[in-house]
């Protein structure tokens, strides 16, 4: 039960800590996405949707990707180049998202009148480390999504801390003035973020759909777009600390079903509330915005 | 040769630069001088690519300049230090300087190959720099102002420019500063200075260009100018001969008591065991560098900030609390004073003496009264503006302080501080305020004033303190030279 | 009232349409059959009026919520859940008020929504000012937990008596508003939104702690210079506005729906943002774009009747209008930014100044 319990962690996690790697480096060049779970609900359905009438995974992978990075650029047009308010754009867009892929939706699976699904990706085992006892399955036997968000997290950590693009990145998001007068250009780097942050959260949703689960129901993503934007804070904008965040999250998601299963008079409906409590708790112990990058959430716009 | 041909910028309203032509030689200082609102930060953010002008192009050695591209500019060999600190305050100093010069194109960063080259420049200049992996937000504002220098030079530029290099210097440090110009005019680069210290630029440059409200009005090699005459360009007549210092005396009615306050910020003490005493009629001064615990000391009197020790009194509590008998002028009166988007009306209502004047009972806002009494304080403080109802961010900068200064006096204070009153404005604006603060001193006010500007408080002060590290020196009379006031500043003596 | 201040939001809703049209051809539908068909459900006829103004009235309510919050720039996401915790404590307390007069049964009905919202607002508020925990973030996932406490209130403690359906016991018969236009569902509560959104005008505009509201939200630190106690106003603005989402909840327990159903809101809370955006938080013309959404709303379905158009399209046109509203608003089209350059430019894009003019 225990192996079952944390597979589904790990599995319910990686959603989450794609779209919160992706958030990272938005927010450390200025930008705060509210409009991640749009992305995801867009990346979710088109993705599906280009596999279904493909029949080709892959292809659907890619489709979901496009989908995110497209929502995202629109949000950088508004947010960087229109220097809007970044709150309120990114609302805009989640509402957005709702609607389109609903519409869509309903449109496409009217026609269709078979069920909306296909075969998802399998897990991939990594030979005998599946077998280690409790965390074995958990760890070695997840599909590639789940081994490359996971990987990507030392990736991206070096590559914030270590590297000059992550120092530019920083640079953006502290005091944007400054690292446009030392020649950089900022609305370059917050656009390309956002294009990351795009492609990440587009593999979160199409992992929703074609991974995790096998279909698509409307708002599948849950807010997890907007547990991600917590996990960010309460990872202190590191990736390390973003990941254990993620595990946390993805172990409340998973817990939900432990605990349905065990068959327990409580009613299922406080168990559906408990990731979302957990981040507010959470938030409210650890949840002090105070290193957060200077800038975030201020539009610059360059005289 | 940096040149400049016919360059023209505007800002909505504002004809910024009018037609200006400018032309710097290798191997030379020139000194670009001017009053507050002159456009001398205008034509050089242009020449660093940080602006585009409106008409006429910038040139170096020929080439034009691409215009509003700071990264062309430093390709093309300018670098600037401007007058706002650009360091990023939660990255380390080497962080910093990595985003500079030193490494090239290069993907990697190798912070000890940053700081191996930092040091190096930083021997050749005479400087010393913090310690390795310190954050430049716990850095002083000499070190501050070496590192940028220092990241300038980094792009090994053909021209350096410096904004008002030597506000933020004490007048020990100086001397050095000046000399270490001049070592770099001898590598055959190109430095100009844009500063409104006309001493200093007598000192240093080789030549000097005068602007007066974004007009070029003469360019002249220093040794064949002076002050006097350098001072009549600036303004455009004679300069009125500084009114000599009044000493007022002490009226035995004291008003405001600091006593022994001691304030800590981030482990630091900002302020420690400050203590003074202001009386009715005074008007007393607290000069000192910027970051020594003037904004901490601002903050502590709002009400802002808990001091750890010590606390401010007020002699006469009076009816209305101590908000209707200390008024205070902030520092950066755009972040801190006003809001920008609201009417001249409901900024005056920020003040909180004002507000709860024109407060009914129930928690409505006595509109009428309000709005006629804006009305009443814009012609009595002769501010330029449509209305009461006009955005303040419509105001120009000069009427904008004028208005927190209106602000604060107009609710009759016992007490007024003031941080930086006279900032940014130019000659015109300055005497104006000043001419408002003795005013206000004469009917039986106190005044505070903290600056960083010397010779305003020379002028004004009867008491004057200087702060540094957070702690107050009493400077009488007889002890107010630039020699000692420097030694002070710098905190090289107590 | 300058022209541009309504130029812009009808600009961006023919920009929208425009949009919406290459939408709908997308979709294989007929731009001008779904106008058409919008139009006939939401105006065509006595009944589909007041049935557009029904279906405005908790967008009053949320929008009001909405635009109270956002003069303070506190960003309250959640009045979906604002909303529905009002109306779960009414619905709650309704059947127990068997054979209390009206004027009795409706203030305690119309009280326990607001107690139930302004407790949900304001624990995202006292989050935010003690904890200085992002709002956006907290009332979106109380959104959530509202959402399931709802459901398990009417599959357990709450389910009405027989247990066949996930609904409550219905209210009792004083508690409920008259509808007094029948058979529309129009009803007395119209009025009190009304009166409503002239409060929070006055509130807004004549009040001292409006003003200070206003202040905080255009900016934070001068209004902490000047001694505007920030976290109290940030508590109190918070419960406030989920108060008035709470009342909207209430509301549509005692007038529309007499009781409990797992889903109250289809989304009114985020709506409200819409809502309030397009009438740049000035309470008085949330009225008019809360009629207007809810036309768009009404009208859906005639919609899909006549085109198969999904009624999820009217999320699509909010959407764009927020986004369109956004642009307009920018420094490239406003002439607010005519400053003297010396003058450091506050940002201004991410406070209220930039959704109202007023």
């Amino acid at each position: 039960m225990l192996e079952a319990f944390l597979t589904s962690t790990i599995a319910m996690a990686t959603p989450i800590l794609l779209a919160a790697l992706g958030e990272t480096i938005v927010e450390y060049s200025g930008v705060i996405n509210i409009g991640i779970e749009g992305s995801m609900l867009c990346g979710a359905f088109f993705g599906l949707a280009a596999a279904y009438f493909s029949g080709s995974l892959a292809l659907g992978m890619i489709a979901a990707v496009a989908a995110a990075i497209a929502l995202n650029a629109l949000l950088a047009l508004l947010v960087v180049n229109l220097a809007v308010s970044q709150v309120v754009a990114g609302t805009a867009l989640d509402i957005l998202a709702l609607g389109l892929t609903g519409v869509f939706y309903r449109r496409l699976f009217g026609i269709t009148g078979k069920a909306f699904t296909v075969a998802p990706i399998r897990p991939i085992a990594l030979g005998p480390l599946a077998h280690i006892p409790v965390v074995g399955p958990a760890l070695f036997d997840q599909n590639v999504i789940v081994y490359a968000a996971f990987a990507l997290v030392p990736c991206i950590a070096g590559v914030l801390s270590r590297s000059r693009y992550g120092l530019e990145l920083r640079a953006a998001g502290e005091r944007p003035e400054a690292a446009d007068a030392l020649g950089l250009n900022v609305y370059r780097i917050r656009w390309q973020a956002l294009l990351i942050a795009g492609a990440l959260t587009g593999l979160a949703g199409g992992y929703l759909t074609m991974a995790y689960a096998d279909t698509f129901v409307e708002g599948i993503s849950a807010g997890r777009g907007f547990v991600a934007l917590a996990v960010v804070i309460v990872g202190r904008w590191n990736a390390y600390g973003v990941a254990a965040a993620s595990v946390l999250f993805g172990s409340a998601m998973a817990l939900q079903f432990a605990l349905q299963a065990s068959g327990t008079a409580i009613p299922y409906q406080l168990f559906l509330a408990l990731p979302y409590a957990l981040t507010l708790a959470v938030l409210a112990i650890f949840g002090g915005q105070a290193n957060a990058p200077s800038a975030l959430g201020e539009p610059y716009v360059r005289r | 040769m940096l040149a400049a041909k016919a360059i023209s910028k505007r800002f909505g309203r504002n004809l910024a630069l009018d037609g200006v032509d400018f032309c710097a030689r290798p191997g030379e200082i020139h000194a670009l001088v001017g009053e507050n609102g002159a456009g001398k930060s205008t034509l050089i953010n242009i020449f660093a690519g940080r602006l585009r002008p409106d008409d006429g192009h910038a040139t170096l050695d020929g080439a034009a300049l691409r215009a509003g591209s700071p990264h062309a500019a430093l390709r093309a060999g300018i670098a600037a230090v401007y007058q706002s600190p650009m360091l990023f305050e939660r990255m380390t100093w080497e962080e910093n300087l990595a985003l500079g010069g030193f490494l090239g194109e290069a993907d990697q960063l190798h912070l000890d190959e940053v700081a191996a080259r930092a040091r190096a420049l930083a021997a050749e200049l005479s400087f010393d720099l913090p310690p390795p992996g310190t954050r430049v937000e716990d850095c002083s504002v000499t070190e501050r102002v070496r590192l940028e220098i220092i990241r300038a030079l980094s792009f090994d530029p053909r021209v350096l420019i410096l904004d008002e290099p030597t506000g933020v210097l004490a007048p020990g440090e100086l001397a050095a500063f000046l000399e270490l110009l001049r070592r770099l005019r001898a590598d055959g680069r190109i430095v100009v200075i844009v500063t409104h210290k006309l001493a200093e630029a007598l000192a240093v440059a080789d030549r000097i260009t005068v602007l007066r409200h974004g007009r070029r009005v003469a360019e002249r090699p220093a040794a064949e100018t002076g002050e006097a005459e350098l001072a009549q360009m600036m303004i455009g007549e004679l300069a009125p001969a500084p009114p000599r210092p009044l000493y007022f005396r002490h009226t035995n009615e004291p008003v405001l008591m600091v006593e022994h306050l001691t304030a800590v910020r981030d482990g630091r003490r900002v302020l420690d065991d400050v203590s003074l005493t202001l009386g009715a009629g005074d008007i007393a001064g607290i000069v000192g560098v910027d970051g020594n615990g003037q904004t901490e000391l601002v903050e502590v009197m709002a009400g802002v900030r808990a001091p750890i020790a010590g606390r401010t009194r007020l002699a006469d509590r009076g009816d209305n609390g101590p908000d209707a008998q200390m008024a205070i002028v902030p520092q950066n009166r755009d972040l801190d004073g006003l809001i920008l988007e609201m009417t001249l009306w409901e900024n005056l209502m920020l003040a909180p003496a004002l507000r709860r004047r024109f407060s009914r009972s129930g928690g409505w806002l006595a509109r009428a009264r309000a709005v006629e009494f804006c009305a009443q304080t814009l012609s009595r403080f002769r501010i330029d503006a449509a209305g009461p109802f006009a955005p303040a961010g419509a105001l120009s900068g000069g009427n904008r302080q004028r208005l927190a200064v209106a602000r604060a006096l107009a609710t009759a204070p016992k007490v007024l501080i003031a941080h930086d009153i006279c900032r940014g404005l130019d000659l015109r604006a300055t005497s104006e305020v000043h001419r408002m603060l003795r005013e206000y001193a004469a009917a039986g006010g106190a005044v505070l004033l903290i600056s960083g500007d010397l010779d305003e408080l020379l002028i004004l002060c009867a008491q004057l303190w200087v702060i540094s590290r957070g702690r107050l020196t009493e400077v009488p009379p007889e002890n107010r030279n630039a020699a000692r006031l420097g030694l002070l500043m710098s905190g090289a003596v107590r | 009232m300058k022209a541009g201040i309504i130029a812009k939001p009808i600009a961006a809703v023919i920009l929208a349409a425009a949009l919406i049209a290459l939408v709908l051809l997308a979709l294989g539908a007929s731009p001008f059959g779904v106008m058409g068909a919008l139009w006939q459900g939401a105006f065509g006829t006595w009944l589909a009026f007041t049935e557009t103004l029904v279906k405005a009235m908790p967008l009053v309510f949320c929008g009001l919520a909405v635009a109270i919050a956002f003069q303070g720039a506190l960003w309250n996401i959640g009045a979906d859940g604002q909303l529905i915790a009002g109306a779960t404590l009414a619905g709650a307390l309704g059947p127990a008020l068997t054979h209390w007069p009206h004027l009795l049964a409706i203030p305690a009905m119309l009280a326990a929504g607001v107690a139930g919202g302004a407790t949900w607002g304001g624990v995202a508020g006292w989050l935010r000012a003690r904890r200085d925990v992002n709002e956006i973030i907290s009332t979106i996932m109380l959104n959530f937990v509202a959402a399931q406490i709802l459901s398990a209130a009417v599959h357990g403690p709450l389910m009405e008596p027989s247990r066949a359906y996930p609904k409550s016991a219905p209210i009792a018969p004083g508690a409920e508003l008259h509808l007094y236009f029948a058979p529309s569902r129009l009803n007395l509560a119209m009025a009190l939104a009304v009166a409503l959104a002239a409060g929070c005008y006055l509130f807004l505009f004549r009040t001292r702690a409006g003003f200070e509201l206003r202040a905080l939200g255009r900016n934070r630190r001068a209004s902490a210079f000047f001694g505007i106690p920030i976290a109290r106003l940030t508590t109190r603005t918070l419960a406030l506005s989920g108060a008035l989402a709470g009342l909207g909840g209430a509301v549509q327990v005692s007038a529309i729906t007499h009781r409990l159903y797992e889903t109250l809101s289809p989304g009114w809370g985020y709506e409200a943002i819409a809502v309030a955006l397009v009438a740049r938080l000035n309470p008085l013309a949330i009225v008019a774009t809360a009629i207007f959404f809810g036309a768009l709303d009404n009208g859906a379905q005639a919609m899909q009747r006549a085109e198969g158009v999904s009624p999820v399209l009217v999320q699509v046109i909010q959407g764009m209008v927020i986004m369109i509203l956004l642009a307009f608003d920018t420094s490239a089209w406003s002439g607010m930014r005519t400053v003297f350059a010396g003058a450091p430019t506050v940002p201004a894009a991410n406070t209220p100044a930039a959704a109202s003019d007023a």
